[in-house]
């Protein structure tokens, strides 16, 4: 096998014994937590946090990512890689939603999904701009016979020896998808983090809420940063870089994901809720 | 089934490079100890050579990593190290004296819970792919620690969410004036993650050589101290800002100049490069 043939490593097949490790790990974590801080507000809290890292690596999926070959018009997606496009969309929900953090949780969680949706409609609709008049370039998939969603048919339209190219309808649908789960899940990180600071920081500094209220945020959003990078790549090592959109076969490998994402966020999880707990 | 596309030639074994990579970072951070022993924050300029050193690490864990095709782009590497990173360091931070060792020991199980998610769950079956998350991780939470020692004077919990305001000639605690209360560690953390995935992105392909890549990756890690150092001169007095500047400087343009002639070199050789490169980094 020579170096050009030599394609990303990752099989579409399912680990089942290291998935099972997997989830074991995912519950002593869950377990050690509980045992550590009682199931108070903060257990709910890691619940939350691995609530929103799973809805991070969901999104993740449908989001189209080209990298370097849609770069150059040989494959369809947004031409660059996951951990810009997650920064872009994710960081930009998460904005948005820690905007609202004051009015609760629900409305926050849905103006951080609204964020990101709108930075990927954003996002898609320029992209599409510059393939279709700067590139010259029409939008064809190169997976599928017809959109799913539309019924255009495709293949007249691909040019030989590519993948396809621009961005198809339904991969644009999946970016606001993908945007609208990474958005929403980034910010229910950031306010259950917020919400355990806000209550244990004050009487752990020995110093008024309001005083301290510039730590809790600063240490939830950094902390929300990292687990949504965390996330992101993870997603990104299970869809080997690329993906179309969720009409990719690729698509299916999610369970996968899930399951790696549950446990890093629940152990990156235990660590920021303990460093306020112990 | 994956080929390892590239081999790293002659030049210093990864395993040195880690090694002394890991003992200097953590050394360094060490030695802005002498602050607090001192009672001066003219030490504070060694924060920024530990994250140069850690820095100079990273650029080649990724090399190693990367050089297997993970596909995700080299980018990816250098978030996942930081993201995994500055959540070991903040927990770190509260043990006081040990907190570099802590911050090392912590990384290094999160890094490697990642690396077991990744090459097994993920099914990446990547032969490097544990040893190096683990390493990033560690790296990431070096680096953030020592732009924290560099930027504060201290790497404890208390020193970097506390610091004080002065108002007509009175000092008043302020928990916004403080490395974490500003956010200034959002700063910290894109100043070292960009400064640790560039170098290979940069001096990937058939051409690579270790000894201008590291050099790159030292220029970088000077250029992020840089930044530090005027960001330190909120927190600082005046003149121990002012020597973590000097140190920048001079090791900016040290380096600097150092890459460019690395450059001129490599450039100039003649390559046996083929229509389609067998070698081909990634």
């Amino acid at each position: 096998m020579t170096a050009i043939g030599a394609k990303p490593a990752a099989g579409a097949a399912m680990d089942i014994p290291s998935t099972i490790a997997g989830i074991i790990l995912l519950l002593v974590i869950v377990g050690a937590t509980y045992f550590l801080v009682g199931a108070g507000m903060m257990f709910y809290a890691l619940i939350g946090v691995i609530v929103g890292g799973l809805l991070i690596a969901f999104g993740v999926h449908f989001v189209p990512v080209g990298g370097a070959p849609a770069a150059m018009g040989q494959a369809p997606g947004i031409a660059t890689g996951v951990a810009m496009l997650a920064a872009g969309a994710g960081l930009a929900g998460l904005f948005g939603g820690a905007w609202a953090a004051e009015q609760g949780l629900v409305v926050a969680v849905i103006t951080g999904a609204v964020g990101g949706g709108l930075m990927m409609a954003i996002t898609c609709m320029f992209v599409t701009f510059i393939y279709v008049f700067g590139m010259g370039i029409p939008c064809a998939s190169g997976k599928v016979a017809k959109d799913p969603i539309t019924g255009d048919t495709q293949t007249e339209y691909k040019s030989q020896g590519t993948e396809g190219h621009g961005l198809p309808f339904v991969s644009y649908v999946g970016g606001v998808i993908g945007g609208l789960l990474g958005g929403g899940g980034g910010t229910l990180i950031y306010i259950m983090l917020l919400d355990v600071y806000k209550e244990a920081l004050p009487g752990m500094m020995k110093a008024l809420p309001a005083q301290v209220l510039p730590i809790a945020v600063s240490l939830a959003g950094i902390f929300a940063v990292g687990m949504f990078l965390v996330n992101a790549v993870l997603t990104a090592y299970n869809i080997t870089g690329t993906i179309e959109g969720p009409h990719d076969p690729k698509f299916k490998r999610f369970p996968r994901a899930l399951v790696a994402s549950a446990v890093a966020s629940a152990l990156c999880g235990m660590v920021a809720i303990l460093i306020v707990a112990m | 089934m994956t080929v390892k596309v590239e081999v790293v030639e002659g030049g210093i074994p990864h395993n040195t490079i880690m090694a002394a990579g890991l003992v200097a970072s953590v050394i360094f951070i060490y030695l802005t100890y002498a602050n607090v022993l001192t009672g001066t924050q003219l030490f504070s300029f060694f924060g920024g050579l530990a994250a140069v050193a850690a820095i100079t690490w990273g650029s080649h864990t990724i090399k190693h990593l990367c050089s297997y095709g993970i596909g995700t782009g080299v980018p990816s590497a250098g978030m996942m190290a930081f993201g995994s990173g500055v959540i070991a360091m903040l927990f770190a931070t509260k043990f006081g004296v040990a907190s570099p060792i802590v911050a090392v020991v912590l990384a290094a199980i999160i890094g490697a819970v990642l690396g077991f998610l990744s090459n097994n769950v993920l099914n990446m079956r990547i032969p490097v792919m544990i040893q190096s998350l683990t390493e990033m991780a560690i790296i990431g939470a070096l680096v953030l620690m020592g732009f924290a020692a560099m930027i504060s004077g201290s790497f404890e919990f208390n020193p970097l969410t506390a610091g004080s305001v002065t108002i007509l000639g009175l000092s008043l605690p302020s928990y916004q004036a403080s490395f974490i209360g500003s956010s200034l560690i959002a700063v910290a953390f894109m100043l070292g993650g960009i400064a640790v995935q560039h170098p290979f992105n940069a001096c990937l392909g058939p051409n690579w050589t270790q000894d201008r890549m590291l050099t790159l990756a030292q220029e970088c890690g000077f250029l992020s101290m840089i930044t530090a150092a005027v960001m330190s001169m909120v927190f600082l007095s005046f003149s121990a800002a002012l020597v973590s500047v000097i140190v920048a400087l001079v090791g900016w343009y040290y380096t600097y100049t150092k890459y460019i002639e690395l450059s001129k070199r490599d450039a100039a050789a003649w390559l046996d490069a083929k229509p389609i490169p067998e070698l081909e980094g990634h």
